[in-house]
């Protein structure tokens, strides 16, 4: 489904992406952990497209994507995405936030949006919330919404960077609950998070990264208990206390 | 607020012994005072509108990607915010003219050159508050808009524009107040504008026989009044429209 090789990007002086590579099948779940500044966040944003890397190939489906003759627009409409810090369209209600990329992007008419961004935010637990403003709903539901709204593009897979990182220890619950739910029903994603519960359940691979390299590569169960570098030790032993 | 301009006028010309209906006055004075307002009024629908639509255009071309204009700009906002408006409008007024082909060359072209500086005077204020405006969106905000798919246009369009616009029109209010009152400057350039208009008038009941001193008072109360209720009404209309607009809690969104 989706495939990244020897990703290099730079910012300036700052080498972050030194040759990534991964792959993620249909319906998979990837975790990817690591300290912060080890790249995870770019390597999301060159997934799709909203950073263009400097060199390396991404694919969706088969497809080289980041050539000059596919439009970003088109990659990222097929990859939804979840920020850490949610980015819900403030001066919108949740259901116009939900409805916003289908009308714009997609063309679709006002009232099926309206129907399907409904559909979405009950299945979010947010039926009651859709006149509300972001700045109204909690953290949590914010986080939620923002789900949602990915969601509503009818994307073939997903990326969270650090979803549950912004919100406060009550509200973390829920939003892995439904992205649980979401990798049940078959969702393609790639997660970046520290959450070890939700990386034991839903995923059945962990990659860590660091300094812009992915460093090791495991089920949970390996990566968590049985790290095979030094470098995922240290850092596995600091998270798990 | 109409209560309480009326008690202060009232104490006010108690205190200096006017009366500010002073009929025989107003019966000299009141062509000028209303050929004033509207003259006013006029260069009010010019200058206002103008200078909205520099200060925006000034100021989205200051954040937009492309840099080539970004230097030229700041020259122009630097300009205008450091030198006196009211020496801008005298060199307007004065150079303009000679500026422009002769068949362009009115009696009172000076003065409408005049007033169009005076709107690119505010623009250069106005600028900074739109591009105030632009730049407390949170950069997530056109990040998320690109991630659905939309392009930067349409992020700016959908997401980026409806906040920023909200978040000036506050600050937009007050600088409105400033060019209403701003536009008694055209007055030394001979605009008869409701200030110069009045200006003149005083001058000649000063030195004419059977005036009263207490009329210069009951001039420029009624000047100050008008004024006032201008810059009301052109603040109270951003208010209602901020009302209108008003989205909870978007301005207090800085993740």
């Amino acid at each position: 489904m989706i495939r990244v090789e020897e990703l290099q990007k730079r910012f300036g002086a700052l080498h972050v992406l030194k040759g990534v590579n991964l792959e993620v099948q249909k319906g998979e779940v990837l975790v990817i952990i690591g300290p912060s500044g080890s790249g995870k966040s770019t390597l999301l944003r060159c997934i799709n497209l909203l950073i263009e890397p400097d060199s390396g190939r991404v694919f969706l489906d088969g497809t080289q994507v980041n050539r000059r003759d596919i439009r970003p627009e088109w990659v990222r409409q097929q990859v939804g995405m979840v920020f850490q810090s949610f980015n819900l369209f403030a001066h919108l209600t949740a259901l116009q936030n939900v409805t916003l990329g289908p009308v714009r992007v997609l063309g679709t008419d006002a009232a099926a949006a309206e129907a399907q961004g409904r559909k979405l935010l009950d299945r979010v637990g947010l039926a009651d919330k859709a006149d509300a403003y972001p700045a109204q709903l909690s953290g949590g539901q914010q986080q939620r919404v923002a789900i949602a709204r990915a969601l509503a593009m009818n994307p073939k897979a997903m990326l969270f960077d650090e979803p549950t990182s912004a919100l406060d220890p009550e509200y973390i619950r829920e939003v892995l609950d439904v992205m649980a739910a979401l990798a049940m029903d078959g969702m393609t994603m790639i997660v970046v998070t520290h959450e070890m519960g939700f990386a034991s359940t839903a995923a059945k691979r962990i990659l860590f990264m660091d300094a812009g390299r992915i460093i090791e590569e495991g089920s949970p169960e390996e990566i968590f208990h049985r790290p095979k570098q030094e470098r995922t030790r240290m850092f596995v032993g600091k998270i798990l206390r | 607020m109409a209560v309480g301009t009326i008690l202060f006028i009232l104490v006010l010309q108690t205190v200096l012994r006017f009366n500010i209906l002073d009929p025989v006055l107003w019966a000299l004075y009141f062509p000028s005072f209303l050929d004033g307002i509207v003259l006013t009024l006029r260069y009010l629908g010019i200058i206002l509108p103008l200078s909205a639509v520099i200060g925006f255009t000034v100021g989205w071309a200051r954040i937009a990607p492309f840099r080539t204009l970004s230097w030229p700009l700041s020259v122009f906002v630097d300009f205008f915010r450091g030198v006196p408006p009211i020496i801008v409008v005298i060199f307007a007024a004065v150079l303009g003219p000679s500026l422009l082909p002769a068949r362009f060359r009115s009696q009172d072209i000076g003065i409408i050159i005049a007033a169009l500086t005076l709107a690119m005077h505010s623009g250069a204020y106005q600028s900074e508050i739109f591009r105030a405006g632009f730049m407390s969106v949170p950069r997530g905000q056109l990040e998320a808009a690109q991630s659905l798919g939309m392009t930067r246009g349409a992020a700016m369009r959908y997401v980026v524009l409806p906040q920023a616009l909200r978040l000036s029109i506050p600050p937009l209010a007050n600088e409105f107040a400033v060019v209403v009152k701003d536009t008694s400057l055209l007055a030394i350039v001979g605009g008869f504008e409701l200030f110069g208009s009045s200006f003149i008038f005083e001058q000649q009941i000063l030195f004419s026989p059977g005036n009263q001193l207490s009329w210069i008072f009951v001039v420029w109360t009624a000047v100050a009044l008008v004024y006032f209720v201008m810059t009301f009404a052109v603040t109270e209309l951003l208010n209602a429209i901020d009302r209108r607009y008003h989205v909870k809690g978007l301005e207090a969104v800085t993740v």
